[in-house]
This record gives C-alpha cells, sequence and structure tokens, in this order.
C-alpha cells in the first residue's frame, strides 16, 4: 500500500491528522507524522521528512502532503536526498492537509498505485462544506 | 446486474469513517458498484465521490452491482449500512 | 581567508544581531518569522561548531552549517539557506584557503541551489535581488584583477543596492507574495539577510587580509 506522510509546520496537526487518518485505515497502511522542527517549535525540517518517507514506503512508494508554502520546499529537499530507488516514487499532493491525507488513505487502503492515491488527495480538493 | 434500496441510519451518514468503511468493503469485491441518491450518483469504489455526495442520516440510497461477485457484493454492504457502520 | 571558524562566528553574530530588524521586515511583507528563524538556525550553527572537530577543511565546515540551518531554521530560509551553503560546500571541498577564484565558485554554487531550492529568478523580491548583483560586481572585480576582500565589497555594495531595488517590486513568490501589490515599498527580509551575510564575510577578509 502507498505509505502516507503528513508535513506541517505544527507537530500537533500533523499527529492529529495520522490520528484522524488512521481510522480510515485498513490494517499496515503507514502512515506517518513529520511536523514541526526536533526542538519542538514550529517549522519544517526536511531531515525529519526524508525519515519519515523512508518509513512510509512499504514498497509502493510514498504520498506527501504539506500544509503551507515552506513545507512543499522542505519536502522537495527531503526528497532529494533521498535515494535513487525511491525518489521516483515519492509525489507531493497537491492538496488539503486534512481533506486530501483523509481521501489518500482511503484509496491508498484499498491498494490503488501512488498516480490514484495523489489523484485522489488532489480531488479533495473540491470537496465543499455547504 | 442486481439492484438494492437501503436507508443510512447512522448517525454520521456516509461522511469520514464510515464513507471509507463503505469504499474499502466495495472495493474488496470485482463488480462495479454504483450508488444513486435521488438524482446523484458516484462509483462506490472512489471515497471523493461518495464523499462529495455528502450524504447525512436518513439518505435513500439505491446500490447497482455489476459483476460476478454482484450478489455477495450488495450482502457486504447491506450488512455494513444496517450494523450503523458497527457504532450500533 | 584563513580560519572559516572565525569567519562564521563573524557571519553568526551578524544575522543575531540584526534579528529585530529582519523580523520586523518579516511583519510588513511576511509572516514575522524570518530574523528568529534565522538567529535560531545560526545559534545553532555556533554550537554545532563549536562541538564539532571539522578540522581545516573548508567544504566540511560550510556542509555542516547547510545541514544545520536545514534542520533548525524552519521556514523557507532553511532549505533556502541550507541548499546554498551546501553547493559553496562543494565547490569548497578539500580547501583550507579561499582564493578569489573559489570565492566567486562558491557564490555562483550558492546562488544555484538557492534558484533549483526555490524556483525563482531576479526580479521576484528575494535573496536573489540581492546575490546575483552581488555575484556580477565580484565577478567584475575579479576580472578587474582585484584582491579577495575588494572584490567582496563590491558584491556587498551591489547587495546593498539590491536590497533597495527590491522596496521598488512586487513580491510574486513566497508569503510576501500573498500581499500582491501591498508589498510595494517594502524592503524583501531575505535580501536584507542576504546583504548582511556578504557584509559580514567582507568585513572578515578585510580584517583578515
Amino acid at each position: 500500500m502507498v505509505g502516507i506522510v503528513v508535513v506541517s509546520h505544527s507537530a500537533k496537526i500533523a499527529e492529529g491528522i495520522c490520528e484522524l487518518a488512521g481510522q480510515m485505515a485498513a490494517p499496515g497502511q503507514k502512515i506517518i507524522a513529520a511536523g514541526g522542527m526536533s526542538g519542538g517549535g514550529i517549522g519544517t525540517d526536511a531531515f525529519k521528512i526524508q525519515a519519515a518517507i523512508e518509513e512510509a514506503n512499504a514498497g509502493d512508494g510514498v504520498l506527501v502532503l504539506v500544509d503551507l508554502g515552506s513545507a512543499v520546499m522542505s519536502a522537495e529537499l527531503a526528497i532529494d536526498m533521498l535515494g535513487d530507488e525511491l525518489k521516483d516514487r515519492v509525489a507531493i499532493a497537491d492538496a488539503p492537509i486534512v481533506e486530501g491525507a483523509i481521501a489518500a488513505v482511503v484509496d491508498a487502503s484499498i491498494g490503488q498505485p501512488l498516480v490514484s492515491v495523489a489523484a485522489t488527495a488532489a480531488g479533495a480538493r473540491e470537496l465543499r462544506k455547504k | 446486474m442486481t439492484k438494492i434500496e437501503l436507508v443510512l441510519t447512522n448517525a454520521a451518514g456516509l461522511h469520514a469513517r464510515p464513507a471509507a468503511q463503505f469504499v474499502q468493503k466495495a472495493s474488496a469485491y470485482t463488480s462495479k458498484v454504483t450508488l444513486a441518491a435521488g438524482t446523484k450518483t458516484a462509483d462506490a469504489k472512489s471515497i471523493l465521490a461518495i464523499m462529495g455526495l455528502g450524504l447525512g442520516q436518513g439518505s435513500k440510497i439505491e446500490l447497482t452491482a455489476d459483476g460476478p461477485d454482484e450478489a455477495a457484493c450488495l450482502d457486504g454492504l447491506k450488512a455494513l449500512v444496517e450494523s450503523n457502520f458497527g457504532e450500533g | 581567508m584563513a580560519n572559516i571558524n572565525a569567519a562564521i562566528e563573524v557571519l553568526a553574530q551578524a544575522i543575531i544581531a540584526n534579528k529585530e530588524l529582519l523580523t520586523d521586515l518579516d511583519s510588513a511583507i511576511g509572516d514575522s518569522d524570518h530574523g528568529i528563524n534565522m538567529a535560531r538556525g545560526f545559534e545553532a550553527v555556533r554550537a554545532k561548531l563549536a562541538a564539532a572537530n571539522s578540522g581545516d577543511d573548508i567544504g566540511a565546515v560550510l556542509k555542516l552549517i547547510g545541514m544545520t540551518l536545514i534542520s533548525t531554521v524552519g521556514g523557507a530560509s532553511g532549505p533556502l539557506y541550507g541548499t546554498a551553503f551546501l553547493r559553496a560546500a562543494v565547490a569548497a571541498q578539500g580547501k583550507t584557503a579561499i582564493d578569489t577564484d573559489t570565492a566567486a565558485k562558491m557564490l555562483e554554487a550558492a546562488i544555484g541551489g538557492i534558484k533549483d531550492r526555490g524556483k525563482a529568478v531576479r526580479g521576484e523580491k528575494t535573496m536573489l535581488d540581492a546575490l546575483e548583483p552581488a555575484y556580477a560586481a565580484f565577478v567584475q572585480g575579479m576580472a578587474e584583477g582585484q584582491a579577495l576582500p575588494a572584490c567582496l565589497s563590491l558584491a556587498t555594495a551591489a547587495a546593498a543596492e539590491g536590497v533597495e531595488y527590491t522596496k521598488t517590486i512586487i513580491a510574486t513568490k513566497g508569503r510576501a507574495s500573498y500581499l500582491g501589490e501591498r508589498s510595494i515599498g517594502h524592503q524583501d527580509p531575505g535580501a536584507t539577510s542576504s546583504y548582511i551575510l556578504l557584509a559580514a564575510v567582507t568585513d572578515y577578509a578585510k580584517a583578515n587580509a
């Protein structure tokens, strides 16, 4: 199953999203939080993200959800630092972080490939609240 | 092709966790499954399509399954809905 | 330039001393944390360098700085400056002293790293608006046969002009871009920190020429 990594400037946000998404996941689905800085502060850390991606990979690639601008840059840097085999099988979702993570986890849980999981996450942009 | 009608009796309707369970159950079968509610239809194996319907408690849904395991598929989905998605 | 650790100490102090300025600039057109983030990053750099036994290899020191900034700055400047230092580290690999030629290569590599990471070009109101003119001035100085401290002075002067220029243009990258036209009239925080770093290196080079 495609692994999911949740990157937020806030560790609590990332963990909370993983907890929520975990409720919709199939057993064994990898959902890894990579939020905040090592000291506990607000921000993103490309090394933390790199480690999370490696942990989330179960052989089918990884989709990375991000919150704000610089999280994208940190995630891209993290991907650059991965080994060659994994680098090509990681995508950053163009999606709202919560709704995208939920939709992605469900899609990943039914065994869909990375391209579908990424598209599903992006599709969550269209979900209306009202 | 087989069709059944169901009513969502669980509190959350087809949102969040129940939606996820619904999609996962439907995806376990090879048959094509479509959900219709009023004028809207959705592929039961697409979490986006199901979440996009925004169906709440009390919604009437029509499930159509088409394929070799269509009967078992609808039985499985019926059982899930009628169990209130495991919330009793 | 002889002692890399002493040089970095000057850089770090310059950034930390300007923490409030950088934060204030970032309050006008950003999310008010550039100074805080950069100061935190460079405090961590000081601590890391003090604890490490990097020896004389300037490339190794710059690599350590890059990695430290990536994991401690927190905002966009972490990956941007971190990548800049990592790329400069490659240009300085194995070197125990920096000559004009190496300095030019380091600056070029750093700018390339920032462009690759940030996907920006000159004129978008970013650190590149200080660094690209600085590099051009440095190379011009080199062509005229000037020594390293003189080339750095020219670079710093050009960077200062670049910072002034950022006041006149609209931001199209980063958090400032959300402000659109309201970003005009405000000096870019990233260009400012780039200028501060260059000015600090120049001061060190002149003092230790």
